[in-house]
This record gives structure tokens, sequence and C-alpha cells, in this order.
């Protein structure tokens, strides 16, 4: 497998120049203009799955013979106009169900990072910008499919419903390894404002008021030990996501909303298989809101998972999922008798058995299917299935994807 | 039922696993060694800097020097036997680690070269280069690093 070609501009004077002014104040030696455009890498990908669901909709009219409508396609750039700098950039077009205006192009993320010490012993170094939160193992790349061991991530710990909320803050991050005689510790912690977008309101309930969610200064942060080389992978990821809503006169009136997930992660990995553990705890808090009573959740979520390498280029994988809304009522029982018979219990959970084949024919070229057998629709979209009495309890579903990358 | 077959079948392949994790690698070939840029200051570096370097997380040599890290295709033999033998990292891992970098804005790819002919020539003439060798290759075009 090679890695993605990087394209070399090398008479691009005027970025160059730019570069160079950018770093003017640094001390040190300063990259000739041809040996910073040297550095200049771009890379890109672009994925197109193919849903199918015996019932209920994921990403589209799954139901009614399949849904294309899950395509994601993102592009980067990245420089070093310094030997202690980077600096990165990446558009995203995403969509996942929901109509066209979805796929517009958003900034991924967008940073200068400076790496400000870097001995035999440790390094240390800040990102400012737009920067992916390090939290779990896999959100900071969640939409890039050959960082995926399956065409979806654990849904139950990386769903879709607040995923804007978790994506990425702007502010800065702060980073350390340190070297020890065992393993490495990696150290992060960011802060800023999350990005927040229609679907927390539509998690919440919001979205029937004209209000909107506004972020306030929220905080990541992620220790993470890696024994003899990676072999053992172990992470503790915490982040306090805050927001206000600013409420129309009246309804639902000005409220408060915390999140504060906790992830533990692990990870062995062997040449031809790994092992991989996820356990995820999500308090969810609604304060203030006169519309309703404060509320208090304690979302559980958490998954095992196997894959295995084989003939080179082929991998296939084997995970129980599950996800439930409210520690305190598993079944769904108490939430459903709340709301009158009307939302069935079986929307605060969802157990997934997942069985999954990846083939890379070309370091460029990957296609993926897998099959998921759902008990529960705890994570289902809520955008492609509105009404939640209409859902099935038990349901299927089989994807097929083609990814491309340079 | 499914659950349960699921659950065995993923037993037995870790039993698998692990029995065959236990046969000892077979058959050592010519030595692989670390390889710089003549211009580079730095003749020593431990294991997990240079661990670092490859995963593209540590962008300069101890002295401040700017790192361009060259490496041979995954399936390459001798790129298999650097990653497994010299950084004790697999493959995969590599790859994997290099992906989430280029993709979340940590950091860049390594240049990839076709053989070893083209990583010598490419390490000898890229000021701050990093490489690896096996002995045959080695000529006065590059340094030699040395791995504690």
């Amino acid at each position: 497998m090679t890695v993605s070609k990087s394209f070399r501009w090398s008479d691009f004077r005027s970025l160059s120049a730019m570069a160079a002014l950018l770093v003017l104040g640094l001390p040190g030696q300063v990259h000739s203009a041809e040996g910073v455009m040297g550095t200049l890498q771009m890379h890109g990908f672009l994925s197109q799955a193919l849903v199918i669901t015996d019932d209920n909709n994921f990403f589209g009219p799954s139901e009614d013979g399949g849904s294309f409508k899950f395509t994601e396609i993102g592009a980067n750039v990245s420089l070093r106009p310094h030997q202690d700098v980077l600096l990165a950039a990446q558009v995203l077009s995403r969509r996942a169900g929901g109509d066209g205006e979805d796929a517009t192009l958003k900034l991924d993320y967008g940073l200068i990072d400076y790496q400000m010490l870097s001995t035999q012993q440790r390094t240390f170094g800040i990102q400012v910008g737009r920067i992916k939160n390090p939290f779990g193992f896999y959100n900071q790349t969640r939409d890039v499919a050959f960082t995926r061991p399956s065409i979806l991530l654990p849904q139950s710990i990386y769903f879709d419903r607040t995923r804007s909320l978790g994506l990425a803050g702007d502010g800065l991050n702060l980073y350390h390894e340190e070297r020890l005689k065992t393993g490495v510790l990696r150290l992060q912690a960011g802060f800023g404002k999350a990005r927040i977008e229609d679907d927390a309101d539509r998690a919440l309930g919001l979205d029937r008021f004209p209000g909107s969610l506004e972020p306030n200064t929220s905080a990541i942060t992620q220790a993470r030990y890696e024994h003899d080389g990676g072999r053992i992978i172990m992470a503790l990821s915490t982040a306090s996501v805050n927001a206000e809503y600013d409420s129309p006169p009246g309804m639902p009136g000005d409220g408060t909303f915390h999140f504060k997930p906790w992830v533990v992660s692990f990870q062995y990995n062997q040449e031809f298989w790994s092992l991989t553990a996820e356990y995820a705890i999500r308090k969810l808090e609604l304060e203030g809101f006169n519309a309703f009573a404060d509320s208090e959740r304690n979302g559980e979520s958490w998954y095992v998972q196997y894959t295995r390498r084989f003939l080179d280029d082929w991998q296939g994988l084997v995970r129980y999922d599950s996800l439930v809304n409210d520690r305190s009522d598993r079944s769904g029982k108490e939430f459903e008798a709340s709301t009158g018979g009307a939302i069935p219990a079986h929307t605060q959970f969802a157990d997934d058995i997942t069985l999954g084949l990846q083939w890379t024919p070309h370091p460029r070229v990957m296609l993926a299917s897998e099959y998921h057998h759902v008990d529960g629709t705890g994570w289902l979209p809520i955008q492609d299935n509105p009404d939640p009495a209409k859902t099935e309890r038990y349901w299927n579903m089989l994807l097929f994807q083609l990814s491309l990358r340079f | 039922m499914l659950r349960l077959s699921l659950l065995a079948l993923t037993a037995l392949m870790l039993l698998t696993d692990l029995v065959l994790a236990e046969i000892p690698e077979v058959a050592r070939e010519e030595q692989i060694l670390l390889v710089a840029n003549p211009n580079v200051d730095t003749h020593q570096l431990n294991r997990d800097t240079t661990r670092a370097i490859f995963a593209m997380r540590q962008r300069t040599w101890p002295s401040g020097q700017a790192v361009r890290v060259f490496v041979l295709g995954n399936n390459h033999p001798v790129h298999a036997r650097f990653a497994k033998e010299q950084l004790s990292v697999y493959p995969h891992q590599l790859q994997l680690a290099w992906d989430r970098m280029v993709f979340s804005g940590t950091g860049q790819a390594p240049d990839r070269v076709r053989n070893q002919a083209e990583m010598r020539e490419r390490v000898a003439n890229t000021p701050g280069a990093i490489g690896y060798l096996e002995r045959e290759y080695l000529d006065d075009s590059v340094q030699v690093i040395s791995m504690e």
C-alpha cells in the first residue's frame, strides 16, 4: 500500500511570500521558497454508499429499495512554512440522508500548529483555529472511510444525532507527547466554541421553536497511552460542551444546555488482528427552560470489535455495539409510559450486531460491505424517521460503499 | 442463537491467532539501517524518537532541523521489516497513523519511494531527510544514524 500521492507546486510565488511573512517572527532557519513549496501536500477522498434496510430509514429512503444518500467528499491542503510550523485546512461535503442542501461545502478544520518543543524525550505544541476534537479512537477522522474499520462507526458512540457538537471546536489545543520507558503518553487539552448546528436542536426537541442554541466556551481533554509501540493503546477522553438557548419571547424560555461525555478506549494490536473496545457515559442536562422541567439524563454506550486482516488487502470485522439513552431506564418502558404510550420504548436503546468486510485492491480504492442486525432505534436518525411510533424495534441493514482517495 | 455462534466464532479466531503468534519469525535477512542526509547533525536517535518521526508526529530532528521522511510501499518487504524490527510497529498501524494525521490536520504524509535505489537518491539530495536501507544499498552519499 502506498500513501496518498502529494502534489507539489513549485511556482506559487505569491503563496510562498505569504507563508514567509507569516513565519517572519519565528526564530531559526526559514526554508527557502522552494523548500517551503516542497512541503505542500494535497489529499482528498470520496465515498459513496448504498444503504438498504428492511424496516426503518437510515440516511435516506433506505426502506424503499435502498438509498444512495450517503456521500462524503473532502479535500485538504497542508504546508510547513517553517520547521516548527504546520498549516492545514480541509473542506468537507457530507450528505447522510436529508436533502442536497446538507452537502454544502464546510470548513472541516483549519489550523496553525506550532510545535515549539521537540526533543528525544518529548514534543509539545499548540494548535489554533478550527480543530477536530480528539474524542475516543475515531472522532477526528470520522468522515474519512479509509480511517474507519467499517462503513458506519459504532453508532452507540459515534452517532449522528448530535454530531456537530462533538465534531470540531473553534479555539486552541495544546498537545504533549512524553516518551516513557514502557511506552508513550500523549495529552491534549482544547478550549473553544463547539460547532452547533441544527442537529442538536432537533435531537433536543427544540426545533419546533424558532429560537436557536448558541455555543458557549467548551473544553475537551484526552490522555492516551501507547504501550510497546502501540501493541496496547488506552485512552480516556472527556469533554464539557456548553450552549445557551436563545428563546423568542415566551416559549420555551431561555435555557442552558450541558453535555459531558466520558469515553474509555482500549485496543490490542497484533499483526493480523486487533481487538478494540470503548465505553462511554454521556451526561446531558437542560436547565432553566420554562416550557419543561430541568432534566438530567445519563446515556451509556459501549462496543467490542474484532478486526482480522487476511490475504494482504482484506479485512473482516465482527462487532457488538450497545446504547441506552438513560441508564436509569434501560428498557425505555418508563419513557414510553411518560409519553402516554405515544413514543415506543425501543426508541431509547439500540443493540447492534455487525459483520463487515473491506477490500483494498489498490491503495487508493476501497470497497466495503456490512450487515447490521439491530434491536432498538436509539441512534436511528430522527430526520429519516420523523414519527417514532412508526418505527420497528427489530430491523436489518445492509450497506455497500466505494471509497477513493488521492 | 445468532449471537452465541458469533461469539463462538470470534473466540475461535482469537485462539487461532494466539497460537500462531507463538511461532518465531523465520529467516533473518540482511540488516536494515537508518539513514539520513549528510547535512543532518544528529547521529544517534532512540527508538521512541525514531518511531515518532516515522509516525509523522515529530517534525524536527532533536537539533531543530526540519525532517523529511521517506518510506517504501507498505507491501515492500523491507518496509514491513523496518517497521516491525526497528520501530516495533506493524505497517498497518503506521498507515492508519498517517491517514489519521493527514485527514485531521495534525500532520503530513511521508514521501513515498518505489525502491531502495530511489530511497538512497532522495535521502542523499533532500536536506533533513531520513529513510532506511539494507546494508548492500549503502554508499557515501548518505550517513547511517545509529539507533539506541
